[in-house]
């Protein structure tokens, strides 16, 4: 069909929406709530307006370009003036109802509000209603997420990666009128929430109404005290997406970079979460081997991701013996670091601060779980997402790009493989325990390090590997998004499938996709594969690709914990789950009077 | 009749302003509008399509302000324009009618409302302006002046209301976008909440109603009309496990005087939705069934499997959960009557006693005792009860003719085959066209594989020995439409022919079952068309006290209505029990004035709109389904119901009047 946008020409399918025409034709219109990677158009901001005249009739109409479908014979035209009023306007009037707190906002100078008014050449706002936002509540409950609802301007994004992405659902929205708000389900603080913590609706938000915890202060508390060791871990994930805080192309890997700036921040030890990734490879694997021997429940569940786990408590309480006993990584980081380190480096465990840089904000959950606090000391003190790490290095007046990079120089803990660089990935987990599942059980490494069966972006995937007598074929299967993960569950529970070992990662795409990493406005996830690249190209290169063929873990095992599952192991790095299923009585009369009558 | 001074509505203008009110000629389509209720004036009229000035004293700053109070308090609040404009645009109205602010106010609100209403998502912001737009166009200098004489405005008489073609379209006037945004919103609680504000038969509704809402619904000018009943199911459905605790601990506000003990005939859908509505106020409430199973119409005429026994039953319940009692095996007329109940110290009495009798053909050799002869609710009742409840084999021969065009019928074609009826004709005296059954009944009735015989009715039945043998038809053509619209239909001289059969089932209606009111004893007076006659407004009998609803009133009709006139009954009957009389009720007034000027609407949607089609509800496979009960229509996903409800276009309308007290 053809039509035209500003008197040009334009091909287009039927029902196609005239900004997705314009999108593709390069016609610009400025949006806000729309956000096309999510196939999210509420046409709730109503700020992409456009003139647009009908092939039989002469008027012309002003109409938002996201919900209105181009027809053929149609005109529009983006930029009348007429048109360039009404956005102004419309962002006039959203302002009104914007807490305009901008110097403090976390989107300062990165807001998509911001840049709206700048589009449509807005100069100066004549509504001032401070009752319009300042009675909405800010949200500070949940370790991971905090929620400022006077910034927000209902774009609905949040509830919709929550909802179609996630499946988790927590978000609804309350009241009518000016109240109008994203609100949690139930009227819960978000802390006790069906909230898992993942962050993703942090990325997807256009300003500065979600955010994660900010925690910078209290990792500079640890920094600045002479008395305090830092111990500081970072996530695989990180080194391949801080750069794009710095300007970087996404997908760089800044390793060497984030080394010495740490060590410029004065932190005392700088160290690789991939250090325990191995590790949890050795007992993860060994565990799988232990459950497909024995008659203990399968499949088993990969337990890396802190917000997969939340999610299980939280929604299949009765599978949480098929889950992993294994700690995470950045757990495993901390209970190694405050013994075997320790005592290694002759440092005082109660002095020492483990500070861990994560690409995820559910970590931060992660790190207070009671289970990880032991005599008031947590096995981690501090966690940063990439973006607060970002912060906090700006706040220092560093810049990663313009710094050289070093290399770890930890004898004890820094060193990794390249198996533990691909677990920022969907499948690296999986492809990673493998590596060693096959060496262990037949004492004979892959013929072919990558196991490329388990790789692959689509939300459910199954592999197989034959680990020859004894043990035979094991099945696989690997979720990433927490939607995918509850499909997954549901055949699993139905019995309409049957898996040994399962991975899940909450966000899309893995850890690099994670909710702490840097935002993309306008886009979501719009670095993937970028970023996966970086990880693997890593992994590739890596000289050990194996996490049994790690040196340090090797003399980890044979100074201090022996091996795996055994006695040290089961002290420090495995763990127990707990039912967090959440029951929901309301009455009639509390339902009623919420709905209050319409006269 | 009331005289328009000034009107603009959908563009059109009348202004009579420079004439004295007496030359004013009179339009018929005010005939209503001269008062709100008795000795009440209406002195002007608000809606989304403009305004009705019909007195001049109107204070039309006073008026906007009103209006506009309402408008800001019924905004969803997800869309800018709506939720911010119509905030500004009060606070504007708030200053001028306290005298705070000046005429160039006018302009500022004048580009903000023009702005709400070409910007707005959806209906209520794209109207919420309009009459206030049409003001300031064409009475800038009244407005003006009331500016400046503001010293504060009194405020007026005024009654507003909100409200949509689908609500306006259901009998229970349920407030379908309300529970539609809940499911949008995520809250499916809530959204069962707001249908349980008319009815407790939620699930029942949502499996069986016959969609007055979508065929009003607006977005079949764009695509097709939004899944209401598949999503009013779907909530009832998600929500089930929760509904008994709701109920169970929902604490009636205030109890009433034990002694206003009331009595409710009937547990079909009039009843139920009556005794309901009589808890929720306090009142305790008995009710009597002649049968030994509740439902009424709703259980005996709807089969298995569009509607399970279990599901309605469990609504039912929420009666008993609240404190009210049912009386299994009380027949009225044989165990007690209208007399009886006053004596046992009842106040008040809602008869929903239904239509059970079917109708004869009238055919040659007809006689409901030949064996094959079974009455369409009949024959749906014994294999309700006898066969799927009660596992009595049903011995049924190989062949059927079910006499009919309607629900009933089709209910009874559909269930012949599940009993493994070998051929099942359906015989009506009209075309396809004429068929008043859901098109999507016809359609099930077709794939599963019943044979079709339209113009086409039974003139004599055949029997030996008191056994139906054949059923003689004739084929009957269409004539012109008669003052109704039906058309009429006349027989086909020497078309006859005969068509073997084991059963026939007459399904063309049902009136109400004699010997439950004796009119003489029971001061309860019938219509000459066999229903029993009420005041319309009161639902109330020619006895004092004696209120009666549903099929029994109205003639066979449908589930919502028959709910509908439940809960109206229950309002009447609380009105008579607190003030000795029915009041008037201003809601159903303003939906009559609504009603009145729709005729006036140009209710085209005149910009394109992206369409979504509509959630495809999936069904039992035909082949499967004719052999069993189970339920053809399986559910739709939490998914589908959160993308069905993002098709609703939200087409509110806030409208007010001016009245003089």
């Amino acid at each position: 069909m053809i039509g035209s946008i500003n008197g040009k020409k334009v091909e287009f399918q039927d029902n196609e929406t005239i900004l997705s025409v314009a999108k593709r034709t390069g016609h610009f219109i400025p949006t806000l709530c729309e956000m096309a990677d999510i196939n999210h158009a509420p046409g709730t901001c109503r700020v992409c307006l456009v003139d647009m005249k009908r092939k039989n009739d002469p008027a012309h109409h002003i109409v938002t370009s996201c919900t209105t479908p181009m027809e053929a014979g149609m005109a529009v035209l983006t930029r009348t003036p007429k048109v360039r009023e009404m956005q102004r306007l419309q962002v006039e009037l959203l302002l009104a109802d914007h807490n305009q707190d901008c110097a403090s906002c976390i989107r300062h100078g990165n807001c998509e509000l911001q840049d709206v008014a700048q589009f449509v050449g807005l100069q100066q706002t004549r509504y001032h209603y401070p009752h319009f936002y300042l009675q909405r509540s800010r949200d500070t409950s949940s370790p991971s997420v905090v929620r400022d609802m006077s910034k927000c301007i209902r774009c609905f994004r949040c509830v919709n990666v929550c909802r179609e992405i996630q499946g988790v659902d927590a978000l609804v929205v309350t009241e009518k009128g000016l109240s109008t708000q994203i609100s949690v389900r139930d009227h819960l603080p978000l802390g006790s929430s069906d909230c898992v913590g993942c962050g993703q609706c942090i990325l997807v938000c256009p300003v500065g109404a979600l955010a994660e915890k900010d925690d910078i202060e209290e990792a500079m508390d640890y920094l600045y005290d002479p008395d305090m060791v830092t111990v500081f871990q970072f996530a695989p994930a990180i080194r391949i997406a801080l750069g794009e805080e710095f300007n970087l192309p996404a997908g760089t890997n800044v390793e060497g970079k984030i080394i010495t700036a740490l060590k410029k921040l004065g932190a005392d030890v700088v160290l690789d979460t991939n250090f325990t990734a191995d590790l949890v490879i050795m007992e993860e694997s060994s565990e799988l081997l232990q459950r497909v021997k024995s008659s203990a429940p399968l499949p088993m569940f990969t337990s890396c991701c802190p917000a997969w786990i939340s999610y299980m408590e939280k929604n299949y309480p009765e599978m949480k013996e098929h889950v992993s006993t294994t700690k995470s990584p950045q757990q495993c980081f901390g209970a190694i670091a405050k013994t075997y380190l320790a005592e290694k480096m002759e440092i005082d465990a109660c002095r020492m601060r483990v500070i861990s840089i994560m690409p995820c904000t559910a970590k931060k959950g992660e790190a207070k779980r009671d289970e990880f606090i032991k005599d008031e000391r947590p096995e981690v003190d501090v966690v940063l997402t990439t973006r607060e790490f970002a912060r906090l290095l700006k706040r220092e007046g560093l810049n990663p790009a313009e710094l050289a990079p070093s290399a770890f120089d930890n004898h004890w803990m820094g060193d990794y493989s390249g198996a533990a660089v691909i677990f920022g990935t969907t499948g690296g987990v999986m492809e990673a325990a493998i590596r060693t599942v096959h060496k262990m059980v037949t004492d004979k490494e892959l013929s072919q390090v990558e196991f490329t069966a388990v790789r692959g972006l689509e939300n459910i995937r199954e592999a197989a590997v034959d680990l020859g007598e004894g043990i035979g074929v094991v099945k696989l299967a690997v979720a990433h998004t927490l939607k995918a993960a509850g499909q997954l569950m549901a055949r699993i529970k139905s019995g309409e499938a049957s898996y040994h070992f399962v991975e899940v990662m909450a966000c899309p795409g893995g850890c690099l996709g994670g909710g702490g990493q840097p935002r993309s406005k306008h886009a979501y996830q719009a670095a993937r594969e970028e970023r996966r690249q970086g990880l693997y190209a890593i992994d590739k290169e890596a000289p050990v690709r194996q996490s049994h063929n790690n040196p340090l873990i090797r003399k980890l095992y044979t100074d201090y914990l022996e091996k795996p599952l055994g006695h040290k192991s089961h002290r420090l790095l495995h763990t127990g789950y707990t039912d967090r299923k959440r029951l929901v009585r309301h009455t009639m009369k509390e339902i009623w009077q919420e709905i209050e009558e319409r006269t | 009749m009331a005289k328009v001074i000034f009107g603009a509505w959908d563009n059109a203008v009348i202004d009579n302003r420079r004439k004295k009110v007496f030359e004013i000629e009179e339009y018929p389509e005010f005939s209503d509008f001269d008062e709100f209720n008795p000795g009440n004036p209406i002195k002007a009229f608000f809606g989304g399509h403009g305004f009705f000035i019909f007195e001049k004293n109107v204070n039309l700053l006073d008026a906007a302000l009103q209006y506009m109070e309402r408008v800001a308090r019924e905004s969803c609040g997800k869309c800018t324009p709506c939720r911010v404009g119509t905030q500004i645009i009060k606070s504007k109205l708030e200053l001028l009618t306290r005298g705070d602010g000046t005429p160039e106010m006018l302009d500022e609100i004048a580009s903000i409302a023009e702005h709400v209403h070409t910007t707005s998502l959806c209906g209520l912001g794209q109207t919420a302006t309009v009459a206030l737009l049409e003001m300031i166009r064409y009475f800038r200098e009244t407005l003006e002046e009331e500016i400046a004489g503001a010293t504060p405005v009194v405020r007026q008489h005024c009654t507003t209301y909100v409200s949509a073609p689908c609500i306006e379209a259901c009998p229970s006037k349920v407030d379908v976008p309300r529970y539609i945004d809940y499911i949008k919103d995520g809250k499916f609680t809530h959204s069962l909440g707001v249908i349980l504000q008319k009815y407790p038969m939620a699930a029942t509704c949502g499996r069986v109603c016959v969609r007055f809402c979508e065929m009003a619904c607006r977005r079949t000018q764009v695509d097709e009309a939004v899944g209401i009943k598949v999503l009013k199911r779907f909530v009832a459905d998600h929500e089930q496990d929760v509904t008994h605790d709701w109920f169970s601990s929902y604490m009636i506000p205030e109890k009433k005087d034990p002694d206003l003990k009331v009595a409710v005939v009937g547990t079909g859908p009039a009843g139920i939705a009556a005794a309901y509505h009589l808890l929720l106020k306090g009142y305790p409430v008995d009710v009597y069934e002649a049968k030994s199973v509740p439902g009424g119409m709703a259980a005996t005429g709807i089969p298995e499997y569009r509607l399970p026994n279990d599901v309605l039953n469990k609504e039912i319940s929420i009666i008993e959960t609240m404190g009210g009692q049912i009386f299994y095996n009380r027949r009225m007329g044989r165990d007690f009557t209208v007399k009886g109940l006053f004596s046992n110290g009842y106040k008040a009495i809602f008869l929903a006693i239904g239509t059970h009798k079917g109708k004869m053909i009238r055919a040659a050799g007809e006689d409901p005792h030949l064996k094959g002869y079974d009455f369409g609710v009949d024959f749906l009742l014994r294999i309700n009860h006898d066969y799927i409840d009660k596992g009595i084999p049903m011995k049924l021969g190989k062949k059927m003719v079910v006499v009919g065009g309607g629900n009933v019928a089709m209910d009874c074609v559909r269930s012949a085959l599940r009993m493994g009826v070998k051929e099942v004709h359906l015989v009506y005296r009209r075309s396809q066209n004429e068929m008043p059954a859901d098109h999507e009944e016809v359609e099930a009735a077709e794939k599963e594989g019943v044979i079709f015989h339209f113009l086409t009715h039974p003139t004599r039945i055949v029997s030996e020995e008191g056994t139906i043998k054949a059923v003689e038809l004739v084929k009957m053509s269409l004539g012109d439409p008669d003052e109704s619209g039906r058309r009429s239909v006349t027989p086909v001289d020497g078309s006859e022919f005969v068509l073997d059969t084991d059963h026939v089932i007459p399904a063309i209606g049902q009136k109400v079952e004699l010997g439950f009111i004796t009119p003489d004893e029971d001061g309860v007076a019938f219509n000459s068309w066999g229903t029993i006659k009420v005041k319309n407004d009161s639902l109330m009998t020619t006895r004092k006290g004696v209120f009666a609803g549903g099929d029994c009133v109205t003639g066979p009709a449908t589930l919502v209505q028959a709910m509908a006139q439940g809960e109206q009954g229950a309002r009447c009957i609380d009105d008579y029990l607190t003030f000795g009389r029915v009041r008037f009720f201003p809601k159903d007034r303003m939906s009559r004035l609504v009603a009145d000027v729709q005729p006036m609407i140009d209710s085209g949607v005149n910009i394109p709109v992206k369409h979504e089609y509509r959630v495809k509800v999936r069904e039992l496979d035909p082949d499967v389904r004719k052999q069993i009960f189970e339920e053809v229509e399986k559910p739709i996903s939490v998914e589908e119901a959160y993308h069905e409800a993002q098709r609703c276009m939200r087409c509110y309308r806030v409208y007010s009047v001016i009245t003089e007290q």
